[in-house]
């Protein structure tokens, strides 16, 4: 396998039983990327993960995380991980929890005071430091979880729906820090249900349910491909019969497909066209997933 | 190192942990300071004594005789009462038992030849095994009457001459054991007639200490000081070097303890699993095995502290070990085993809830076989046969082996083995068991 690669995973498969949870995934992530894994809930994302970060064993298939088998100890030493479910001790402090996982990590003394500080700045905790965590909010949890992860300086970050459960704020904090951590030169494994945060945080998307990959590329690139036309509905208040080959106005309702809408728009107008009110609908990664799939990415 | 961590963590945690530091620390104490003040002391006057009603229908001198050295019985407690009085105190279980004491009593109680009256005792049905120690007071007893005539051989000698006098008159004996009877009452007649009187004898004192008469017992009974040494296997054995009721309790007690933290460390790991923090252990270096030995390791630690802790608390109320050194390896041997069982017991539920039920059913059912609520020397013969298959057992054994039963080290290296077999076995088992548990990814 490739050692540039931050990680590569070669035709996953792994069943519970009867129930197969991944189907042949494979993907390359390159050191520095921000990949998001995008897909409904129960697509496989969180059992991709599990296998990507050597919780558990594939079935079948290869996977490297950073140069190594994430089975090894000391390249799970290299990863972070902030799983789905709050993994967080709720009867010690903040600053208890960051010391009792940096400890895992072989950190001590001086260095350790150093990231816990670090992660508590991080996390926007400074005045709750000495606070057990059960007395945190969502958002709060949410924010020390990501920290934890941080907390070893790993090479690859795993995130898995690192914004469930919390409010606007503490979601853009999230965004904020993950942007950070971004440019900052960090590989992110992203996982997600919302559209939103895959388009605004990663450098490319994976399409993933029913645990197969269906598309992989940029956003903009998954569009064009797969998003089809943008679609324009106007209250017409004019609409010359020249036009009517070119688009039906139903009781006063006009509905259309272009894959240029604000050309389009301006030609009708040139000849005469008038509207009351007009909305033109782009292309998004819901689209995307409704041409895959047949079916809503909120279904 | 990483694996001290995680045992201190968990440490921390349960300090925190209002409940589970209750069970594993308050709790065996209560337990221990509950059971040790229920058994009482070692000496009968701090026991319990069985009340007993007493009708006297005689109301003769030897009657309140026989009442007196009823009364004088340090298990009994005495009572007198009419009929149908002692008859409602036994059925509203306000006394143990009835004793009824007829009529003409006085006329041939104590006079061994002649036929007995009938004393009639009525037991609580509840109480049958109490009801056997009644009969063996009765006879007691009964037993001081006759030695209180033959300090009276003139209460005797009219019952020897009526007897002679009906042998001599009867026809349908043979002349021959007419002739050979009559001299053998006269020379009966002549012994006791010789026999010195207890008539100095002061009152109240017992009978076979207070003169010289011959002693005629109606059973040979012979007392046994519990609370000095007999030797191993015989009964007595089985009270071997017992010097306070907190020798029994306070074994115990550590074995609550000891249980409170099997189940207290099994729900810790459920809860890990449920919450996530295991999925982040599991994504960090450590490997499953140090995962779970830092889990062992503080229930271990903490099994150690609550009997160490109760040791103390049992040596400040008068328990008083024979031997710290095998105290500790049974204390350490029995931590050991219970640690492991917690590894077991943690994967036998998906959530903390189901966990938690099952811990402490487990724990019940060990402790109640095993002789943490009675003591396996008490129980039924067959129930003490079962009771080897429960670690509490085997812990108790072990301990009680340091503590009282003055093992050897020869005799309480089995029960050790058998602990640390237990607790090896557990942790194999668990590891294994959360190992599939975690490959089926919480399904």
């Amino acid at each position: 396998m490739s050692a540039r690669l931050a990680i590569k995973a070669l035709n996953l498969r792994k069943s519970f039983g009867a129930i197969p949870a991944v189907q042949g995934l494979s993907l390359e992530v390159f050191p520095g990327e921000t990949l998001g894994l995008l897909g409904p809930n129960g697509a496989g994302k969180s059992t991709s993960i599990q296998i990507l970060t050597g919780l558990l064993q594939p079935d079948s298939g290869e996977v490297e995380v950073a140069g190594g088998n994430p089975h090894d100890p000391s390249v799970r030493m290299r990863l972070g991980v902030a799983p789905q479910a709050l993994s967080l001790y709720e009867e010690l402090t903040a600053a208890e929890n960051l010391s009792f996982f940096g400890n895992l990590y072989n950190l001590a003394g001086s260095q350790l005071r150093d990231r816990i500080a670090w992660g508590l700045q991080f996390a926007g905790l400074q005045d709750r430091a000495r606070h057990r965590v059960s007395t945190f909010s969502g958002g709060m949890k949410r924010r020390l979880n990501l920290a934890i992860a941080m907390l070893h300086e790993p090479e690859v970050l795993f995130l898995d729906e690192p914004t469930v459960g919390v409010d606007p704020q503490s979601r853009n904090h999230i965004f904020e820090s993950i942007a950070q951590l971004r440019s900052s030169g960090l590989t992110i494994h992203y996982t997600t249900h919302y559209m939103e945060e895959a388009r605004r945080l990663c450098d490319r998307v994976a399409i993933v349910d029913h645990g197969k990959l269906l598309a992989l590329d940029t956003v903009p690139a998954l569009i064009a491909t797969y998003g089809g036309e943008s679609q324009i509905q106007a209250e017409v208040a004019q609409w010359p019969v020249e036009l009517s080959s070119r688009a039906t106005v139903e009781a006063g309702i006009l509905r259309a497909n272009s894959a240029k809408p604000l050309e389009e728009i301006a030609s009708w107008t040139a000849v005469g066209a008038r509207f009351q009110t007009l909305q033109i609908n782009s292309p998004d990664l819901e689209s995307v997933f409704l041409s895959l799939t047949g079916r809503s990415l909120r279904d | 190192m990483q694996v001290i961590q995680l045992a201190l963590k968990d440490l921390k945690l349960l300090l925190r942990d209002r409940t589970a530091a209750f069970f594993i620390l308050a709790f065996p104490v209560l337990m221990g300071l509950f059971f040790g003040m229920m058994m009482g002391g070692t000496s009968g006057s701090e026991r319990g004594k069985i009340k007993l009603a007493v009708v006297d229908e005689d109301e003769s001198e030897l009657s309140r005789r026989f009442v007196s050295a009823l009364e004088r019985n340090e298990n009994l407690s005495v009572s007198a009462a009419k009929l149908d009085t002692a008859r409602e105190q036994v059925r509203k279980a306000e006394s143990t038992g009835m004793l009824v004491i007829p009529q003409g009593f006085a006329q041939s109680a104590g006079i061994f030849w002649e036929p007995q009256p009938e004393l009639q005792l009525g037991v609580d049905p509840a109480r049958a095994a109490e009801g056997a120690m009644l009969e063996g007071f009765t006879m007691q007893a009964m037993s001081e009457l006759i030695q209180y005539r033959i300090e009276r051989p003139a209460d005797f000698l009219p019952s020897l001459a009526k007897a002679r006098e009906a042998l001599a008159n009867d026809t349908q004996v043979d002349l021959v054991t007419r002739q050979l009877g009559a001299p053998l009452f006269r020379a009966i007649e002549q012994f006791i007639a010789g026999l010195p009187t207890g008539e100095n004898a002061k009152a109240g004192e017992a009978p076979n200490n207070a003169v010289a008469a011959p002693s005629i017992q109606l059973a040979q009974i012979r007392k046994i000081d519990v609370t000095s040494k007999a030797q191993t296997l015989s009964v007595g054995g089985e009270t071997f070097n017992l010097r306070s009721r907190w020798d029994i309790s306070f074994p115990q007690a550590m074995l609550w303890g000891v249980l409170g933290c099997a189940a207290g460390f099994a729900i810790s790991i459920a809860r890990e699993r449920g919450g996530g923090t295991l999925q982040r252990l599991l994504a960090s270096p450590l490997s499953l095995r140090q995962i779970l030995l830092g889990k062992a390791l503080a229930c271990l630690l903490a099994s150690i502290l609550v009997i160490g802790m109760l040791t103390l608390l049992g040596w400040l109320l008068g328990m008083r070990p024979e031997s710290y050194p095998k105290l500790a390896m049974a204390g350490v041997c029995t931590a050991i085993c219970f640690s492991g069982i917690m590894m077991i017991v943690s994967n036998l539920g998906k959530s903390e809830q189901s966990v938690s039920g099952v811990g402490w059913s487990l724990n019940l059912v060990m402790a109640m076989l095993g002789g943490c609520m009675i003591p396996v020397m008490f129980m039924p013969a067959f129930v003490q046969q079962a009771s080897v298959v429960s670690p509490v057992r085997w812990a108790i054994l072990a301990i009680e082996g340091a503590v009282w039963r003055g093992f050897s080290w020869g005799e309480i290296l089995p029960a050790c083995a058998v602990l640390l077999g237990i607790g090896a076995l557990g942790f194999a088992a668990g590891t294994w068991l959360l190992s599939r548990a975690s490959q089926d990814g919480g399904r």
